[in-house]
């Protein structure tokens, strides 16, 4: 079957244990406690901390050990505890943005946390300037493991 | 670098649109353009960039050059973002147990 960049994109849905509130709260203002900056950021081994600022236009932002900022996305939706979006350029520049919403529904006693990311088509012509520019950046958008795997 | 050519190639409309075209099997430059309204040339360059990202193959056909979606390079790409997300939230729904277990106990200091 044919791929299509529709196709890149994508939904994950996990369950957890706490209620909806909580993992509302434990996914955005406390993602520092869980996320894997050392393979998930710009600054890598370098990454100190990640910081999501609640509300609509908070920024979602890396800090390093030297001081450096770098914001990966803009909340657009603040619902708690049923819904977050945000935009997403980690590493890049804002205007070749995609877009991430995260619901959170009640399941038994736990929450069913479900995440989208969309907004693939809207890559601009800006982006070649950006990623030839952005050293290290690549790293953490797409990986080596593309790199590999496309191995050309 | 080629993975930032992936994803650059996608950005173009036009791009995507010469791209959608090759999704009901291969193609020639000509056939491409008369069903878009881009020119030959056009069609040719976007052919290139998308052959350079990894997302397109070409092959000789008598004196027709065909080009055919390399469904490997989106499905490449794809199966990355699809890995950051999945490693992510295994992290999250670590942090999320733990936190549960710790909430139930009362001043555990």
């Amino acid at each position: 079957m044919e791929q299509t960049v529709s196709d890149l994109a994508l939904r994950k849905t996990v369950e957890v244990a706490a209620p909806p509130e909580r993992a509302f709260s434990l996914f955005t203002e406390r993602m520092a406690e869980w996320w894997p900056l050392a393979t998930h950021s710009v600054g890598e081994e370098r990454a100190e901390t990640v910081l999501f600022e609640p509300g609509v236009g908070g920024r979602i932002v890396e800090r390093t050990l030297d001081g450096e900022e770098h914001v990966w996305g803009t909340v657009t939706a603040w619902e708690p505890p049923g819904r977050v979006a945000f935009t997403w350029h980690p590493g890049r520049e804002a205007d070749t943005e995609q877009d991430v919403e995260v619901r959170f529904e009640p399941s038994g006693s736990g929450t069913r946390v479900e995440l989208v990311h969309t907004g693939w088509e809207r890559l601009g012509d800006r982006a070649a300037a950006v990623y030839e520019n952005y050293d290290g950046g690549w790293d953490f958008v797409v990986g080596e493991r593309f790199a590999a795997a496309a191995n050309l | 670098m080629t993975y930032a050519y992936a994803i650059t190639a996608l950005a173009d409309p036009t791009r995507r649109a010469v791209l959608e075209e090759l999704r009901s099997g291969p193609r020639a430059v000509g056939e491409i353009a008369a069903r878009l309204p881009v020119s030959r040339p056009a069609v040719s360059q976007h052919l290139r960039v998308l052959k350079d990202a990894g997302l397109v193959r070409d092959r000789a056909e008598g004196t027709r050059r065909l080009y055919s979606v390399n469904g490997d390079g989106l499905a490449e790409l794809r199966a990355y973002v699809n890995g950051f997300w999945d490693e992510a939230l295994a992290a999250y729904e670590r942090a999320a147990s733990e936190t549960e277990g710790a909430d139930d106990g009362a001043d555990r200091e």
